[in-house]
């Protein structure tokens, strides 16, 4: 274990620890999938024994919650959002409309494969998941967390060229920001 | 049982009096149906609208008709003391498709207006609104036409997950095991 390159510092591992009992989501109710996430928060099925609430505003939340199909249109807010998050950030694609296209597979103006044009740590699939399956999410997240491995956003820092050129594909007359990292 | 349309035959009868060269027809339970030419339209929603009663604009829409070259645009208004619809259609030419801007006879026909002009190209001349209503940036031809094809469109523009090419067409499938046709015009939409 002392001579494992890829294990965590000792500080790595408290942060990681903190993270992933913390988790401020920013659900953005895309899709259809965003009514099961009011079950999912209150008392039924209490995701907040997890530690994962609400956060109001993208600057203050860690995860960003895809729920359902995403036309062009809002693609490109959600692409705004995503790079307003500061990190450490997680994203989460919720439904199977973000994993293949879904039944929105034919669709002129919805995306079929979310993460081509973001970095997802997490799926979750169903039609539309249930709370019992998004909790299941939110657990695979954390243990990813825990082992240091949901690094979406150093990903898409590094891969950010990639990353803007399918976003361009489809977003053809909008101004995408550019960064000097 | 059959009941009977008096108030629809009533409004039927109505127009027919008032317009040459319109067909009316009392489909059914408080639905009339007027067919009239492109010109028309205007007059008989205005005489409708102030005369009739028919105060409410309840929809308007478009109907592609590919194989006649035709749009068909039906306005559909109702009245709030007969309590009956009024279904005013016209069809105009598919290949120039125009038609009067009518937002000053109702205020909410601009939006559909607009719909209808970014969906299937209807231009209306003289018409105020904003260019883009639901679709932002959509350079290719109009989505809603039944020529414009939608698989074609998305094989080009966006990603498949791969593993996922085996998708089952389940349209063939649903049919044989029902035993019934598939018509001739959706059969280009099939796989198999
Ligand atoms: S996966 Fe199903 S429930 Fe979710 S957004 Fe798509 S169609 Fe709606």
């Amino acid at each position: 274990m002392y001579n494992d390159k890829n294990a965590q510092t000792i500080v790595e591992y408290i942060q990681n620890f903190t993270r992933k009992n913390s988790l401020f989501m920013l659900a953005y109710g895309t899709g259809c999938g965003a009514i099961e996430l009011p079950a999912t928060l209150t008392s039924r099925y209490d995701a907040e024994r997890l530690g994962v609430r609400g956060a109001a505003t993208p600057r203050q939340a860690d995860l960003l919650l895809i729920t359902g199909y995403l036309s062009t249109k809002t693609l490109k807010r959600v692409i705004r959002v995503y790079e307003q998050m500061q990190d450490p950030k997680y994203v989460i694609g919720f439904g199977s409309c973000t994993i293949n296209g879904g039944m929105y597979w034919d669709s002129y103006n919805t995306i079929k494969l979310l993460d081509k044009y973001i970095p997802v740590d997490v799926y979750i699939n169903g039609c539309m998941p249930r709370p019992e399956s998004v909790i299941a999410g939110f657990k695979e997240l954390q243990s990813l967390i825990a082992a240091g491995k949901a690094d979406g956003a150093a990903k898409y820092k590094e891969n950010l060229e990639w990353y803007r050129e399918n976003q361009k594909k489809v977003l053809k007359n909008w101004p995408l920001v550019e960064y000097n990292w | 049982m059959e009941t009977s349309l008096i108030k629809e035959e009533l409004l039927a009868q109505q127009l027919q009096n008032a317009f040459e060269n319109i067909v009316t027809e009392a489909v059914r339970k408080d639905t009339v149906f007027a067919y009239a030419s492109k010109e028309q339209v205007s007059s008989i929603l205005l005489y409708a609208k102030e005369k009739l009663g028919y105060k409410s604009l309840a929809h308007m829409s478009c109907i592609d008709w590919l194989e006649s070259d035709e749009f068909e645009l039906v306005y559909i208004i109702w009245s709030p003391e007969t309590k009956l619809n009024l279904f005013v259609k016209t069809r105009i030419d598919r290949q120039n498709p125009e038609m009067e801007n009518m937002d000053m006879i109702w205020r909410q026909l601009n939006t559909y207006q607009r719909e209808i002009r970014e969906m299937f190209g209807v231009e209306f001349p003289g018409f105020v609104g904003e260019k883009e209503f639901i679709l932002e940036d959509w350079e290719d031809a109009p989505p809603m036409r039944r020529d414009f094809d939608t698989l074609e469109y998305v094989n080009d523009t966006f990603f498949e997950r791969e593993g996922r090419e085996d998708k089952q067409d389940v349209r063939e499938r649903i049919a044989k095991r029902s035993g019934e046709e598939i018509p001739d015009f959706a059969k280009k939409y099939s796989r198999e």
